[in-house]
């Protein structure tokens, strides 16, 4: 039953994501990502890592691609108006991202499943938390640094420079 | 919970909270009007975190996450030292009234912050915060001078450059990860011994996606695409800190992370890293040949120096550290200077081309004497400091290693055609004589002129006496 519904859901999430890169539409495109996103976060949920799951419907297939549908219907861009690259950009990009995905292929075709990885709740919300506020405390005080200055800097951005005002 | 508490009286890092303070008082300097005294509170606050770096105790393990041992302390000094000098010499640049000094100056702040935590991460995850916190902020300011086009151009590009670098870092990150089961780099390193020659295919390839990652952000070719466009794009001293503290940290923290996990490892990367520095030198100092504009020569000259720069992390032995904190030294100071002169000349004559320093000599006789040693040292010739570093970087890799011989060889040769484009500066300065437009007389302030002497006495006092650098114990 589970593998079954891993290859659904595999199938799924290649199809999509193939329709994200050859769609002409920008629309079919963030749509299909949604379809990418979802099946993804199926996956998460097969491996027992509810939170993840939930948060990747959230943040991704919600709030980002929601972004993303604006700013395409905002700006008018439902036309396939982005100039083709040259051929030789084409076959570069195939044979470099072929050559990543073989190495990834075979990297992955010989690892086996480490022990101590893999249990019952390790993608809960209660364990994700403990592990958050005890073992990983200090990145997650650090990281408001971070979410700080990325503020400051949309507020910079957002504002005139001094001598225009 | 005891633990934590233990951890909370012994830790220090000091540096780190007074910097984030720093970043957070800057930013209010708006609302609390004392943004005319912000420039010295930020100088005094960067000095003082300079004072409590060294005073930091060393060995001290800081929740797991940094350790602040030797190297930690002197790669922070060295970067809170050109942190400072780099607020004394942008502060014309922020008082001129385009960009808004207290949102400036607390993104560079918190962008220090990132630069520490660079040097003295005990923990990948630590590691990619670092890269994070040191890049977002630079994403913004590289686009501060927003009425520019070339500078919205060179945010939006090294945002895109960046965001995908971090990617591929993650991507490494996680299968390391996944083939040891840990993110401490000692334990990366004890299990890598304990696999000797036994290592499985998911660490090389975390490995080399790892290298990838921080090869874009260090700026190797063939990742240097971006490089280009977004220093010239940027504001100026922005160009500058991204040319000298951001790219230092990034090499400490390659460094740290490629010496403590990979030593037993190296057959996998040591000559992938090797092709990547013949690639990256000769790119760079080529490239750089056919560049009019003075700041983007610059460009391509720091695209040059990350591949002198890259040689310490294949050797990745005790005596790396003292070439790598020495090279760091050097290109930072002198690049530093460069820039600043360059700073002025545009502000004088309106371009950055090699043009505009024709017979600069004439007119501000101190601003040529200045660029002409910070040029010295950048091509690495005695007496500066650059040329001690680049000396003692090559002997130090033939010493540890004959094998190396062909790459020392094409280092030499790629310092020989940088001669080329660093003397054409010098030369505009010097051999040209055109009659002088009376608005090009303008005078810089009196300020600069002690700041660049004063950088010109380090370059060369350095360059006499490394021995200061040289006798710390146990980097």
């Amino acid at each position: 039953m589970e593998q079954i519904i891993f290859i659904i859901l595999s199938l799924a999430a290649i199809i999509s994501a193939l329709v994200v890169i050859f769609s002409n539409n920008p629309v079919y495109s963030v749509l299909s990502l949604v379809i990418t996103f979802f099946s993804i976060a199926g996956h998460f949920v097969l491996l027992n890592a509810q939170f993840l799951a939930i948060v990747n419907v959230i943040v991704y297939a919600g709030a980002i691609m929601v972004l993303f549908l604006f700013v395409i219907m905002l700006l008018n861009l439902n036309k396939s108006s982005e100039p083709s690259a040259p051929l030789i950009m084409k076959v570069a990009s195939s044979v470099a991202g072929g050559l990543l995905f073989i190495t990834l292929l075979g990297a992955l075709r010989q690892s086996e499943a480490s022990a101590g990885l893999s249990g019952g709740n390790i993608g809960s919300v209660e364990s994700l938390g403990r592990t958050l506020f005890t073992n990983f405390l200090f990145p997650f005080e650090v990281s408001s640094v971070l979410f700080l200055s990325a503020m400051i800097g949309a507020v910079m951005l957002g504002k005139k420079n001094l001598k225009d005002s | 919970m005891s633990k934590l508490k233990e951890n909370f009286n012994d830790k220090k890092m000091t540096a780190v909270i007074i910097l984030s303070c720093l970043g957070i008082v800057s930013m209010l300097a708006d609302i609390f009007s004392y943004k005319k005294a912000l420039w010295y509170i930020v100088l005094a606050g960067v000095a003082g975190a300079i004072v409590a770096n060294l005073n930091e105790k060393s060995n001290a393990i800081i929740y797991d996450m940094l350790l602040t041992d030797n190297y930690a302390i002197w790669f922070s000094t060295l970067i809170l030292a050109l942190v400072l000098l780099w607020f004394m010499v942008s502060k014309d640049q922020y008082e001129s009234g385009v960009y808004n000094s207290s949102d400036n100056y607390a993104l560079i702040l918190f962008a220090t912050v990132g630069a520490l935590i660079l040097t003295s991460f005990s923990d990948l995850t630590m590691m990619f915060l670092g890269i994070e916190i040191l890049s977002i902020p630079l994403f913004i300011l590289a686009g501060s001078n927003k009425k520019d086009v070339s500078s919205n151009e060179a945010s939006l590009k090294y945002f895109l450059a960046g965001a995908f670098a971090s990617g591929i870092l993650l991507f490494g990150i996680t299968f390391i990860y996944g083939s040891t089961g840990t993110f401490k780099l000692d334990k990366i390193a004890d299990w890598a011994n304990a696999a000797g020659s036994n290592l499985p295919a998911l660490f090389y390839t975390g490995i080399l996606l790892v290298m990838v990652g921080l090869a874009f952000k260090v700026s190797a070719a063939p990742f240097h695409f971006w490089t280009p466009d977004v220093y010239q794009g940027s504001p100026m001293f922005v160009t500058a800190f991204m040319a000298t503290i951001v790219k230092g940290a990034a090499f400490a923290g390659f460094f740290r992370l490629f010496y403590t996990s990979f030593t037993s490892a190296s057959g996998s990367w040591a000559l992938i890293l090797s092709i990547l520095i013949a690639a990256t030198i000769l790119t760079g100092n080529i490239i750089a040949v056919y560049q009019s504009s003075v700041k983007r020569m610059l460009a391509y000259s720091s695209i040059a120096q990350a591949g002198y720069i890259l040689l310490t992390v294949l050797l990745s032995n005790q005596e790396a550290k003292y070439a790598l904190l020495l090279y760091i030294a050097s290109y930072g100071v002198s690049t530093i200077t460069a820039f600043t002169v360059l700073y002025h000349v545009e502000k004088i004559k309106g371009t950055d081309t090699f043009e505009s320093f024709t017979s600069l000599s004439q007119t501000h006789p101190l601003l040529s004497v200045v660029m002409t040693i910070a040029m010295l040292s950048l091509a690495g010739i005695p007496p500066t400091i650059g040329f001690f570093a680049k000396f003692y970087l090559f002997s130090s890799v033939l010493k540890s290693n004959t094998s190396y011989l062909w790459l020392i060889m094409v280092s030499v040769a790629g310092s020989l055609v940088s001669v080329y484009y660093y003397f054409r500066v010098i030369i505009a300065m010097y051999g040209q004589h055109e009659p002088i437009i009376s608005s090009e007389k303008k005078q810089i302030p009196a300020f600069y002129n002690v700041l660049l002497l004063l950088l010109v006495c380090v370059i060369i006092i350095l360059g006499m006496m490394p021995d200061v650098l040289m006798s710390i114990d146990n980097l």
